[in-house]
C-alpha cells in the first residue's frame, strides 16, 4: 500500500507541474494553451532519447528537455502573432496532434508507435524498485518546489504584475508602454519549458514513452486541475493537481462497491464518476478551492 | 477489483468472517490473487470485456473443484484504457494493494511495453496478447509469456498462404501501430522470394471512409488483400472494397474478421469468401469448444482463447511450484506448458493430475502453448477460415 | 489524375456529412460564446437514438428526427445544467466542462449498449461508374440527406421568427434585448437545434461505417477545424470549412499518407487564419 501510495504522489506531483506550467499563462496571462499534451510529449522524448540513443548523463536529458520544451512554446507562440489571440487555443491544440502524428509515424527517431523503453531512472538499478520510487518522489519534490517559488517570485514581482495587466486588458497594458508581445512570449516559453521538464520526469519515472501516452486527455484533466484549484494561484493549481490524481485512484476503489455490473459498466461508471465529479467542483466552486489573492501593487511614493 | 471469483454475498460474508475469524485462520484461508488487465474502454473496448468474463469463468470452475493448493483464488479485474499511463496506473494498483502474482490479458503492445517493467521489477509474471516484436525483447528476466504470435511468424505465414491459393500481386492495409510498418516489409518479402510483387499503405484508424485509400490499392491491381486491422476500421474496409467492386482475395486477422464483424456488416457478399487466420491447436481440441461454452460466443477471438490460457497455464504453474509468488510461476510455467507429459487442455484436470504427481503437457485454446526462453510460442500451427454465407468455416489447419 | 479527382468527390461525400454537426457546433458558439465539445458524446448519443429507432422499423427519416430529438433535449440539459452556468466566468471554464460532459454522455451509452461495434441495418451496394471515375448510390443518397438538413437550417434561419432571432442575437445580443428578443429563449433554442443538428450529423457519418462510444470522439476534431476554418459563428462558413476540410483529408491519403490526415487540417487552418484571422466568410455572417 505504502508503495502505492508513493506512486500515486509521484504521478500527482508530475501533474502538480504540468499544473504550474498552465497556470502560468492561463493564470498567468490569459493565453490559452490547449495543447499542454505536446510539450510535456516533446520534454519526454528529448530527454529519453539523450540519455538512450544519446547516452548522456539524466541530468543532461532534463536540461535539455526543459531547452527543447521553451524552444517549442517559442515557435507556437511566434507563429500565431499573425493570428488574433483566441486563435492560439486552436493552433495549440493542433500542435499537440502534429507532436503525436510526428511521434507515431518519425520511426527513425522515435522508434514510432513501439515507444522508446528502457530509459534510465537515477541510480534505479542500485536502489531496486521498492526504493526506487521512494528517491525519485523527493527529487521531483525539490524540483517542483523550486518552480513554485519560482512562480511565486513572478507572481510577486513587477514582471508578473505587468502579466496580469495584459491578461487583463492587453491594449491598456500596450498603451501603457509594456511589451506586450515580448512579454507573452517569455511567458509562453517557460511555461512550455516547465511542461518538457514534466515529460522528462514521468519518462525517467516509467522508463518508458509512447505516443500514446500523449493524449489531449491529460491536457484535459490538467485544465481541470488547475480551474478546480484555483485559475491564477500556484499554490491552487498544486492543490488541484494532486485532488486530480486522488479522484481518478480513488474511483478505482469506489465503483467495486457498486454490485450487479458486469467489468465494462463498472468502468464506464468510473470514467463517468470522474466527470461528473469535475463538472461539479467547476460548477459549485467557480473561483477553485484556492482563489488567486492579486498582490496589491506597491503604494506610489513609497518604496519601489 | 471485481470480486469475480466468488458470488457477492459469499463475497460479503467471508468478509465479514475474515474480520471475525482469528488472524491464523485467516492466514491459511488467504485467498491466491491474480488479476486480469484488459482495455475496457478506448480502442480496445470491443476485446477486453468478454476477455475478463473467460478470465472469471476459469477461475470459477477452479474454486468450484476446490482451488489451487487448497486456497480459493480471487481474480481482479482492471481496466487498462487502452492507455499506457492508465495501465501503469492500474498495474501499480494491482501489484502494490492487490499484491497480485500474475497481470494477464493486456492487449495494447503501447500498454504491455508499459506495464512490463513494474512487473519483472516486483516479481509479478506477465501474460500478453501483445503482438510488436519488440516486446519479448524487453529483459524481463522471464516474468513474462506472450501467447500472440510475433508479427513475423504471423505475417509470414498470412504470406505464405495467399501464395498457396496462387496470389501474385498482394497489398497490405494496416492502421498505424507497433506492427504497421514490419507487417508491409515482411508480407512484401515472402511475396517477392516467392516471385510475386507487394505493395501497401499506413492508414489512420480513426478514419470514417476509406474510399481514398481504396482506389490507391485499386490501382496496385492486387489479386489479394491483407486486411491487418482491427474490427472497427475493418468493417469500414471491407464495406468500401465491396463498394469498390473489387473481386480479388481478401484476409483478415481471426481477432478483426469475426462473427462480430459479420453480423454487423450484415450482409453475406460484402464479407464472403474472405479468409481469417490465427494460431491454433489441431483440430479436435476440447480447448476452443470450453472457451465457446465459458464466453457465450460461437465463434470467440484468438484473444479470448488467449487469455483462457494464461489463466489456466498461471493456476497450474503455481500448483507445481507448491508456491503462488510471481517467481514460482515464472520458473515452473514451462514445466507444465511443454516436455510432455499428460495432455491437458484444463486448470482443473489439470490441477488434479498434478496433485496425484503426474507431469502436464497443456495444450491451450489458443495454440499448444509452448515458450522459448524470451516468452515467445514456438512456432505454431495456423487455423485458415474462409467465411461462407455468414459463417467462418474451417479450410485447414497447418 | 482519376485517383484525384476521384479523391475530391470522395472528399465532397465526406465533407458533407461532416457539414451537418459543423453548423451546429458553430451556430451553438455564435449565440452561446464557448466552443461546445461535448458534440463527441452528443453525436454518438444521436448515432445510437437513431441506431435504435431504426432498429424499431422507422425510415431513415424518422430515425434522424428521433436523433434529433434526443440529442437536442441531452444537450439543452446539459447547456443549462453545466456549461452555461459557467459562461460567466469566460468561455474556457465552459469549454473545459463541456469537454467532461462528452465523457459523461459517451460513458452513458457504453453504460448501456456495451463497446460493440453495432450496424444500421441497411444494405450495402456497390458502385456505380461514369468513366474511369466511381460513386456510391447510398453515399450519394446520404449526401443529398445531409444537404436537405442544410437546406432546412438556412431557409429556417431566413425566414422563421425564431431564425431571425438567433441571428439578430448572434449578431448583437443588446440591440436583440432591445428589440424585445429574449436571450434566454434564444440561447435554448440554440442549444437544441444546434445539438439537434451534431445528433444527426453523427447518426449520418454512423450510417455508412458502424457505431460504438467513440463515434462522435473520432470526428470531433474535424468538426471543431472545418467551424474554425470557415469562421466560428458563421453557418456558410461551416459547411465551406467541413467541404474543405472532407477534401484536404481525402487529397492528403495521396500526398503524405492518411496516417498524416489530422495534421492536414491543422496546418489548413493555420495557413488560413493567418490570411484571414475570423476565418474563410468571417464570424458575423451567420
Amino acid at each position: 500500500m505504502l508503495n502505492y501510495l508513493l506512486f500515486i504522489a509521484t504521478i500527482g506531483s508530475i501533474y502538480g507541474l504540468l499544473a504550474l506550467s498552465l497556470n502560468l499563462i492561463w493564470g498567468g496571462t490569459g493565453m490559452v494553451n490547449l495543447g499542454l499534451a505536446g510539450f510535456f510529449a516533446v520534454g519526454a522524448y528529448a530527454s529519453a532519447l539523450t540519455t538512450t540513443t544519446g547516452h548522456m548523463p539524466i541530468l543532461a536529458g532534463w536540461v535539455l528537455a526543459l531547452i527543447v520544451g521553451g524552444a517549442a512554446g517559442l515557435v507556437v507562440v511566434l507563429s500565431t502573432t499573425r493570428l488574433r489571440e483566441d486563435y492560439l487555443a486552436i493552433v495549440t491544440l493542433g500542435f499537440a496532434e502534429v507532436v503525436r502524428l510526428v511521434a507515431s509515424n518519425e520511426i527513425w527517431l522515435t522508434r514510432g508507435t513501439d515507444g522508446i523503453s528502457g530509459i534510465p531512472g537515477p541510480w534505479r538499478v542500485a536502489l531496486g524498485r521498492e526504493y526506487f520510487n521512494a528517491v525519485y518522489l523527493p527529487i521531483l519534490l525539490v524540483v517542483l518546489l523550486l518552480v513554485y517559488w519560482l512562480m511565486r517570485r513572478i507572481d510577486g514581482s513587477p514582471y508578473g504584475r505587468a502579466l496580469r495587466a495584459i491578461r487583463e486588458d492587453a491594449q491598456v497594458a500596450q498603451v501603457a508602454g509594456k511589451p506586450v508581445l515580448r512579454f507573452k512570449a517569455q511567458a509562453f516559453a517557460l511555461s512550455a519549458a516547465i511542461a518538457g521538464l514534466a515529460g522528462a520526469l514521468y519518462g525517467h519515472f516509467t522508463s518508458y514513452i509512447a505516443p500514446d501516452l500523449f493524449l489531449p486527455l491529460i491536457t484535459v484533466y490538467i485544465f481541470l486541475a488547475v480551474a478546480s484549484g484555483g485559475v491564477g494561484s500556484p499554490a491552487g493549481a498544486l492543490v488541484g493537481a494532486y485532488l486530480l490524481i486522488a479522484l481518478l485512484e480513488s474511483a478505482r476503489f469506489f465503483v467495486e462497491l457498486i454490485p450487479a455490473v458486469t467489468a465494462v459498466q463498472r468502468a464506464a461508471l468510473k470514467e463517468l464518476l470522474i466527470a461528473v465529479a469535475l463538472i461539479l467542483v467547476l460548477r459549485l466552486m467557480p473561483k477553485g478551492l484556492l482563489p488567486e489573492r492579486i498582490p496589491r501593487a506597491p503604494l506610489v511614493g513609497g518604496k519601489p | 477489483m471485481n470480486r469475480l471469483a466468488i458470488g457477492r454475498r459469499t463475497a460479503l460474508l467471508s468478509g465479514v468472517a475474515a474480520v471475525v475469524a482469528p488472524a491464523v485462520l485467516r492466514a491459511q484461508g488467504e485467498p491466491i490473487r491474480i488479476a486480469t488487465l484488459t482495455p475496457l474502454t478506448g480502442a480496445g473496448g470491443p476485446y477486453g470485456p468478454v476477455m475478463a468474463k473467460v478470465a472469471a469463468a476459469v477461475v470459477d470452475e477452479v474454486n468450484a473443484a476446490g482451488g489451487v493448493l487448497g486456497r480459493k483464488v480471487q481474480l481482479v479485474s482492471e481496466d487498462d484504457q487502452t492507455n499506457p499511463d492508465a495501465g501503469v496506473r492500474a498495474a501499480r494498483k494491482l501489484i502494490d494493494v492487490d499484491k497480485v502474482s500474475a497481470i494477464m490479458g493486456t492487449w495494447a503492445s503501447a500498454v504491455t511495453t508499459a506495464v512490463a517493467p513494474l512487473c519483472w521489477e516486483s516479481k509479478t509474471f506477465l501474460c500478453t496478447v501483445s503482438g510488436a516484436d519488440s516486446i519479448t525483447l524487453l529483459p524481463h528476466q522471464g516474468y513474462l509469456v506472450r501467447t500472440q504470435p510475433n508479427t513475423v511468424l504471423q505475417v509470414t505465414r498470412c504470406g505464405e498462404f495467399l501464395l498457396s491459393l496462387g496470389a501474385k500481386k498482394a497489398y497490405t492495409l494496416v492502421p498505424q501501430t507497433p506492427f504497421a510498418q514490419r507487417s508491409i516489409e515482411v508480407l512484401g518479402e515472402t511475396m517477392k522470394k516467392a516471385g510475386g510483387t507487394h505493395g501497401g499503405q499506413i492508414y489512420d484508424d480513426k478514419k470514417t471512409t476509406y474510399r481514398t485509400e481504396v482506389d490507391q490499392t485499386m490501382r496496385f491491381a492486387p489479386d489479394a488483400i491483407f486486411c491487418a486491422g482491427y474490427t472497427p476500421d475493418t468493417i469500414v474496409l471491407l464495406k468500401d472494397l465491396y463498394r469498390a467492386g473489387y473481386k480479388g482475395k481478401i484476409i483478415g486477422q481471426a481477432y478483426a474478421v469475426n462473427q462480430k464483424l459479420i453480423d454487423q456488416i450484415g450482409q453475406n457478399e460484402v464479407v464472403e469468401g474472405v479468409y481469417t487466420y490465427a494460431p491454433s491447436v489441431a483440430e479436435g481440441s476440447t480447448a476452443l469448444e470450453r472457451v465457446k461454452k465459458m464466453s457465450g460466443l460461437a465463434n470467440p477471438d484468438p484473444y479470448t482463447s488467449q487469455v483462457y490460457d494464461h489463466t489456466n497455464m498461471v493456476l497450474m504453474a503455481m500448483a507445481v511450484a507448491k508456491a503462488t509468488t510471481g517467481t514460482a510461476i515464472k520458473d515452473n510455467i514451462r514445466k507444465i506448458t511443454q516436455g510432455g507429459g499428460k495432455t491437458v487442455d484444463n486448470a482443473v484436470d489439470g490441477l488434479k493430475a498434478i496433485a496425484a504427481g503426474e507431469k502436464v503437457d497443456y495444450t491451450g485454446a489458443s495454440g499448444p502453448c509452448d515458450f522459448d526462453d524470451k516468452g515467445d510460442i514456438l512456432d505454431c500451427k495456423f487455423r485458415y477460415e474462409q467465411v461462407k454465407a455468414g459463417k467462418a468455416t474451417l479450410v485447414k489447419v497447418a | 489524375m482519376t485517383l484525384l479527382v476521384q479523391a475530391l468527390l470522395n472528399g465532397l461525400v465526406s465533407g458533407a456529412l461532416l457539414a451537418v454537426p459543423a453548423i451546429g457546433f458553430t451556430a451553438m458558439f455564435a449565440v452561446l460564446r464557448f466552443p461546445n465539445f461535448s458534440v463527441s458524446g452528443i453525436a454518438t448519443l444521436g448515432a445510437f437514438a437513431g441506431y435504435v429507432a431504426y432498429g424499431a422499423g422507422l425510415q431513415i427519416v424518422g430515425s434522424l428526427a428521433v436523433a434529433f430529438a434526443i440529442a437536442g433535449a441531452a444537450g439543452l440539459f446539459l447547456d443549462r445544467a453545466a456549461h452555461m452556468p459557467l459562461v460567466k466566468q469566460g468561455a474556457l471554464p465552459a469549454a473545459i466542462a463541456s469537454i467532461a460532459s462528452g465523457l459523461v454522455l459517451e460513458n452513458v451509452v457504453r453504460l448501456l449498449f456495451g463497446n460493440d461495434m453495432r450496424g444500421y441495418d441497411r444494405p450495402i451496394a456497390r458502385d456505380m461508374r461514369i468513366g474511369e471515375v466511381r460513386f456510391n448510390p447510398q453515399q450519394l443518397e446520404t449526401m443529398a440527406i445531409a444537404l436537405a438538413i442544410m437546406l432546412a437550417v438556412f431557409a429556417a434561419l431566413a425566414f422563421t421568427r425564431i431564425g431571425k432571432a438567433m441571428r439578430a442575437s448572434a449578431d448583437n445580443p443588446d440591440l436583440a434585448a432591445l428589440k424585445g428578443i429574449r436571450p434566454q429563449r434564444v440561447a435554448m433554442m440554440a442549444s437544441f437545434v444546434g445539438m439537434g443538428l451534431v445528433g444527426m450529423g453523427g447518426m449520418l457519418l454512423g450510417l455508412d461505417s458502424s457505431i460504438d462510444p467513440l463515434t462522435g470522439t473520432r470526428v470531433l476534431l474535424s468538426i471543431f477545424a472545418a467551424a474554425v476554418l470557415g469562421g466560428l459563428g458563421s453557418a456558410p462558413g461551416a459547411v465551406l470549412g467541413a467541404f474543405l476540410i472532407g477534401i484536404a483529408e481525402e487529397v492528403s491519403v495521396l500526398v503524405v499518407g492518411s496516417q498524416y490526415r489530422a495534421a492536414v487540417g491543422f496546418f489548413a487552418i493555420l495557413i488560413v487564419l493567418s490570411l484571414r484571422p475570423r476565418g474563410l466568410l468571417g464570424e458575423r455572417a451567420f
